[in-house]
């Protein structure tokens, strides 16, 4: 069967432009199946950091846009396995032009400094700095791939124009940090946004950020936290950050069957456009089937040349599709990674890319099976009659 | 006398096509022996084709018998009957039926991937095939490239690289224009006479008839008895 290979591959080639689109169009379909997979999958599948699997969020229970009582801190402290907390508020606020330019539109937190250090682990930051934002109210902390994006230095002033809060916020710069998952993020010190209300709106909280003593204590803190607020009039919903990152994501829309759906009709328009051609192809050589069995080439070695040019042409579109899809997760990577962690290093994993390749063979194996089947099946004579 | 590598008795052939019966070949009887260069003519539609087509084993006959190279084709399952064909018959079409995107020695080289010979081996056998039928300097050539007898002769070629015992040729000189036919039939006489290899070739062209060393022929699907001849033939050859 091997010595058949050149024949499928001339086979392939045969008419130029029937191969290019459908290569072309087999290509496209596979760079948008490669992004969407890339996506569940570092949605879905990828494993937390050592200390993100520690670390938990309360929020209210209603909304991720509905505030806390900032009092709940204590009473979370107090619940066993709970070794540090914070209290973080997203601060939207505009900064620059970021409705022109969606480099300005990065994730800013308002965070209580000192539980936010016992927390955050991950964070690398020189002691100076550290020290220079526990100090000065009107500092905040940028992560480094957001200040090399946009040229941020140490000392140097922003201003974040209030939008869910009055008031502009002028921050110095004090700290560049580096956090694999909060990258491009930027911190300042919630006393600030404090200060800046009126005395009766000041005590609450966005979320609870938690750190769990150990792995053992995450589900039971879980438990207990929600359990305790149960028949409080302000009840809580407290996930592992993991899955709050997910919840933050669906908070944009049922992602999950979105990807599922698109997956399923780019699939769908394979099948179609593979079918199509190969339909298309097995005509045009209905005549030289009948030739190559005069021969001697037996059904099955027709059956298995046939196959075998649609798999080519769609291996093809799927290694094309993949280096295509490579470039876009990148690119998504880049635009996206700040306010959806679990994209920051989007990429098409080894096992995804195997799974592009299995899948592609198996598409062109179902597209071509009837029409190559029907040929292999013919009768000599009916294909040599055959004036097509 | 030779032995018999043909024989078939009481073959019959019927097509069905929507309601309608052609009995394309009724009950036809013959004989042919090792060594032989048989015409088979008659009229268009008379059944020439089919009982070529039955001889190769490209058909499967309705009813009757049909033994050729000592095997019974009817015992044969549809994989035994191409790898049969493969060893055995060489097959020349009246279109030349090559593969247009393979050149010459690749068309050539086609029923030889079936065999168990190597590349090299299989390169050596097609290039001797092609200078057989005068065509070594033209290995390269696509189909497109190559002049309509050109195309004949790789197709001979074709049909007896794997060394066959019998040549089978329907209608080999319907698209060549003289010079090319009588090229073509030397060639299946040269095969026949040199080379030992027994030859089937249909035509309606008595002048390609006359390269036989036999001719027999079919009239409405009945083949004639040796030595006799469709009724108008010499008035209306078909
Ligand atoms: N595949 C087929 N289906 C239906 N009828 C056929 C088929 N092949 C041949 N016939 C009919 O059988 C008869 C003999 O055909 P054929 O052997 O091709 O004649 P010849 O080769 O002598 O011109 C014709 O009437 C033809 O129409
Ligand atoms: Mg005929």
């Amino acid at each position: 069967m091997l010595r058949l290979l050149p024949l499928i591959f001339k086979n392939s080639l045969r008419s130029k432009r029937r191969s290019i689109l459908t290569i072309l169009s087999v290509t496209m379909s596979f760079t948008l199946l490669g992004v969407l997979f890339a996506m569940y999958n570092a949605l879905y599948f990828e494993d937390p950091t050592p200390s993100q699997a520690l670390r938990l969020i309360t929020r209210n229970r209603i909304s991720l846009t509905v505030i806390l009582p900032a009092s709940y801190k204590q009473k979370i402290k107090a619940v066993p396995g709970v070794q540090d907390l914070y209290i973080s508020m997203w601060f939207g606020g505009t900064y620059k032009d970021q409705a022109q330019d969606q480099r300005n539109n990065f994730a800013r937190f308002a965070v209580e400094p000192e539980d936010f250090f016992k927390v955050q682990k991950d964070l690398v930051l020189p002691e100076d700095q550290k020290q220079a934002f526990l100090k000065e109210r009107t500092a905040c902390l940028v992560g480094k791939r957001l200040a090399d994006k946009l040229g941020i230095r140490l000392g140097e002033r922003l201003v974040l124009k209030g939008d869910i809060f009055p008031g502009d916020k002028e921050l110095m710069v004090r700290g560049i940090f580096e956090d694999p998952l909060a990258d491009e993020t930027l911190f300042f010190n919630i006393e600030y946004l404090y200060q800046s209300l009126p005395a009766g709106r000041r005590d609450f909280a966005g979320t609870f950020n938690i750190l769990a003593k150990s792995k053992d204590d995450v589900s039971a803190i879980q438990r207990d936290v929600d359990e305790m607020f149960k028949n409080a009039p302000v009840q809580t919903r407290t996930e592992t950050e993991a899955a709050f990152a997910l919840s933050f994501v669906s908070f944009l829309g049922n992602v999950k069957v979105f990807l599922l759906v698109i997956c399923g009709a780019v699939t769908f328009t394979i099948l179609l456009v593979s079918a199509n051609t190969m339909a298309m192809a097995v005509r045009e050589r209905v005549r030289e089937v009948g030739v190559m069995k005069t021969l001697g080439f037996t059904n099955g070695g027709i059956l298995f040349l046939i196959l075998g040019d649609a798999v080519v042409l769609s291996l093809v579109g799927a290694a094309l599709g993949c280096l295509v899809a490579s470039g876009l997760a990148a690119g998504v990577a880049a635009n996206a990674g700040g306010f959806i962690a679990q994209f920051k290093n989007l990429s098409l994993t080894p096992p995804t890319v195997v799974f592009i390749f299995g899948f592609s063979v198996v598409v062109a194996l179902i597209s071509s099976f009837v029409p190559a089947m029907n040929a292999a099946r013919t009768n000599i004579l009916d294909t040599l009659k055959y004036s097509g | 006398m030779s032995e018999v590598v043909i024989q078939t008795k009481d073959l019959t052939r019927v097509y069905k096509r929507d309601q309608f019966e052609v009995t394309a070949l009724k009950d036809a009887s013959i004989e042919i022996r090792k060594g032989e260069f048989v015409a088979l003519m008659g009229p268009s539609g008379s059944g020439k084709s089919t009982l070529l087509y039955l001889i190769a084993a490209m058909e499967r006959p309705t009813s009757g018998t049909i033994d050729v190279l000592g095997q019974d084709l009817r015992a044969l399952s549809d994989k035994q009957v191409a790898q049969w064909r493969n060893i055995h018959v060489g097959f020349v079409f009246q279109s030349f039926n090559l593969i247009p995107v393979l050149t010459a020695i690749e068309n050539v080289e086609l029923p030889l991937l079936l065999t168990n010979l190597n590349a090299k081996e299989r390169r050596e056998h097609a290039t001797t095939a092609l200078s057989l039928v005068g065509l070594g300097d033209r290995l390269t050539h696509l189909p497109k490239q190559l002049s309509g007898g050109q195309e004949q002769r790789v197709a001979i070629a074709r049909a007896l690289v794997t060394d066959p015992d019998l040549i089978l040729a329907d209608e080999p000189t319907g698209n060549l224009d003289s010079q090319s036919a009588q090229d073509v039939l030397t060639m299946l006489r040269t095969l026949n006479q040199e080379h030992g290899k027994t030859v089937v070739m249909v035509t309606h062209d008595p002048h390609a008839a006359s390269f036989a060393s036999k001719a027999r022929y079919l009239e409405k699907g009945a083949l004639l008895p040796e030595g006799h001849v469709p009724q108008d033939w010499f008035v209306r050859p078909a």
